[in-house]
């Protein structure tokens, strides 16, 4: 008797949240390159002779919130996510959202706020172990892309751009606004868009705040779109 | 009702033992200014302070092993390196500025001559990852420390947990750092009304107020801005100071203002090292002081001393030499 209330307990459950929305609330970045998926090391074309790989795209989104008719309805605990293009888990987002919210848009950051950027070491995702820390001048790494192109001119036609900055006039947080839909939110990035915009035979590296960083974050924020 | 007396007797001792326990690893002096960093969000812990000492101790965080903080900031010259005008790494490799002395760092809102550093936790990522200092990687050093005999049991003593962190390493080291309060010098000595300056010193003091006390505030001895003390710029070094971290021309030659304390001690001075001896200092402030456009306002008006003032300013300076800071057992290697 036991046995088979656990079962119906069970199955009542199973039933439960398959009578919830399908997929609970979240974020999920899709990086890619025109029409393919973005994957690491392998050379894209950008035209008939030129190409270019990633070896590395890493960015931190922070201050999640949700938004009903233009009041904020729920702003996520302790937001901080260290998105790697190349870590599939990390490019879904989940949001703990309470059941019944009501929400049309979302706004989240691209970086780190300043103040979190002058409070010190910190754990999780801002570890400074995590590769988006820079130890000579301090502050995090709001957005990192690193690959190899035939365009650059440099030791093994390296590119870096590392974006960051968190002190006026270099403030380099991006808050962006979206409309969300009640499940999944599909943000793509389109590393096309960002490379044919990019400066590559010109501006190889960009390792400190500035307003080349400033300049190269607008062309980043203009290579995203929701996926229809 | 004796019992009751003996429960009293007890819960002071222990409570009292508390309160010493806490105190001793850090004690702002009376008078002080508040401290800018907070303490809150890394509560000192004997464990954590003496694991933090041992990695200062430990060249495992640079690349090669063989480059310790120690090595460019020793106890005997208040945390300074006082053979190199520049500091030096691995591989005998030269940077390009003189180490800085290492007291009183809970009042610091800002760290390396230039500020570039916005926190004490953050601040030993500088040196650990400078190709001309430790040439090290911050994950490369949390892999060799969980790797090793010692370290992941001194982290679960510390932190509760033996899985090393970035944010544990970054954490411990400055509990260490913040335990280095210098506070003893005769100067404090004098204001703590227990002891007298003499004439000499005396005289020395006021004029200290006069012409350095607006930059080397006391009782930092140091106002913790940047300033452009009128040096000439080294060709070979070309360092604008300040004004790489801001990109600001107003900030120009600007470098940190450092303390005063054990300056007895922690030779060569400047940034750059370019002054062996204290008198070399106080010639440059009386006759070489160059007019700039981002010149101290402190500098604008040339400071006058005669020999026998300038004997008795050093006087003076050599009361903020602090024995009990270099020499504290609890600040050397531990073994």
């Amino acid at each position: 008797m036991k046995f088979f209330s656990l079962l119906f307990f069970i199955i009542g459950i199973q039933f439960a949240s398959m009578a919830q929305t399908p997929e609970s609330p979240a974020i999920v970045f899709g990086p890619v390159f025109g029409d393919s998926k973005l994957q690491e090391l392998t050379y894209y074309k950008i035209n008939d002779i030129d190409s270019v790989q990633f070896t590395a795209l890493k960015f931190y989104i922070s201050g999640v919130e949700l938004i009903h008719q233009y009041k904020t309805v729920w702003k996520e605990a302790n937001s901080y996510h260290l998105v790697d293009a190349f870590q599939e888990q990390s490019l879904s987002l989940p949001l703990n959202v309470p059941t019944k919210l009501k929400y049309d848009r979302i706004k989240f950051n691209i970086g780190i706020d300043s103040t979190t950027s002058v409070s010190g070491a910190m754990g999780g995702d801002l570890d400074p172990t995590k590769g988006m820390y820079w130890a000579w001048q301090s502050g995090y790494i709001n957005f990192k892309v690193e690959g190899k192109s035939n365009l650059c001119k440099t030791r093994n036609t390296e590119f870096q751009y590392h974006l960051g900055g968190y002190r006026f006039p270099y403030n380099n947080l991006q808050s962006i606004f979206m409309d969300m839909p009640a499940s999944q939110l599909h943000v793509v990035l389109d590393l096309k868009k960002l490379i044919t915009e990019m400066p590559l035979t010109q501006k190889h590296h960009i390792m400190s705040p500035g307003n080349e960083a400033m300049l190269m974050m607008e062309r980043v924020i203009n290579c995203l779109s929701i996926k229809k | 009702m004796k019992y009751r007396i003996i429960i009293v007797i007890l819960v002071c001792i222990l409570l009292s033992a508390f309160h010493m326990a806490t105190e001793q690893l850090f004690v702002a002096p009376e008078n002080w200014p508040e401290t800018t960093y907070d303490f809150s969000k890394n509560p000192l812990t004997l464990q954590k302070v003496e694991l933090g000492r041992k990695l200062f101790y430990d060249p495992i965080l640079s690349k090669n092993n063989s480059i310790s903080c120690a090595s460019c900031h020793s106890q005997y010259s208040a945390f300074t390196h006082v053979d190199h005008d520049l500091s030096h790494g691995i591989e005998d490799r030269i940077g390009t500025r003189n180490s800085p002395t290492l007291m009183n760092l809970a009042w610091h809102k800002s760290f390396m001559w230039d500020g570039a550093i916005n926190h004490l936790d953050v601040q030993a990522l500088g040196p650990i990852s400078h190709p001309d200092e430790m040439g090290e990687k911050i994950e490369n050093v949390v892999l060799k420390l969980q790797q090793s005999k010692k370290y992941p049991a001194l982290f679960y003593k510390a932190f509760k947990d033996s899985l090393i962190t970035g944010e544990h390493l970054l954490k411990s080291i400055s509990q260490f750092m913040l335990t280095l309060v210098c506070s003893n010098t005769k100067y404090d000595s004098v204001m703590r009304k227990q002891t007298q300056f003499t004439t000499q010193e005396r005289n020395g003091y006021m004029l200290f107020q006069k012409n350095c006390g607006s930059c080397h505030t006391e009782p930092l001895f140091t106002n913790l801005e940047f300033e452009n003390n009128g040096l000439a710029v080294d060709p070979t070094l070309n360092d604008s100071g300040r004004m790489k971290v801001t990109g600001n021309k107003k900030d120009s030659l600007k470098f940190k203002v450092p303390t005063l304390r054990n300056i007895e001690f922690s030779y060569p001075y400047m940034h750059d090292g370019r002054f062996k001896r204290l008198s070399d200092v106080l010639k440059h402030y009386t006759s070489s002081v160059l007019q700039s456009p981002t010149l101290s306002a402190h500098l604008q008006t040339p400071v006058v001393l005669s020999s026998n003032e300038k004997v008795d300013l050093t006087a003076f300076l050599l009361t903020l030499s602090d024995k009990s800071f270099l020499f504290n057992p609890k600040y050397s290697f531990s073994k």
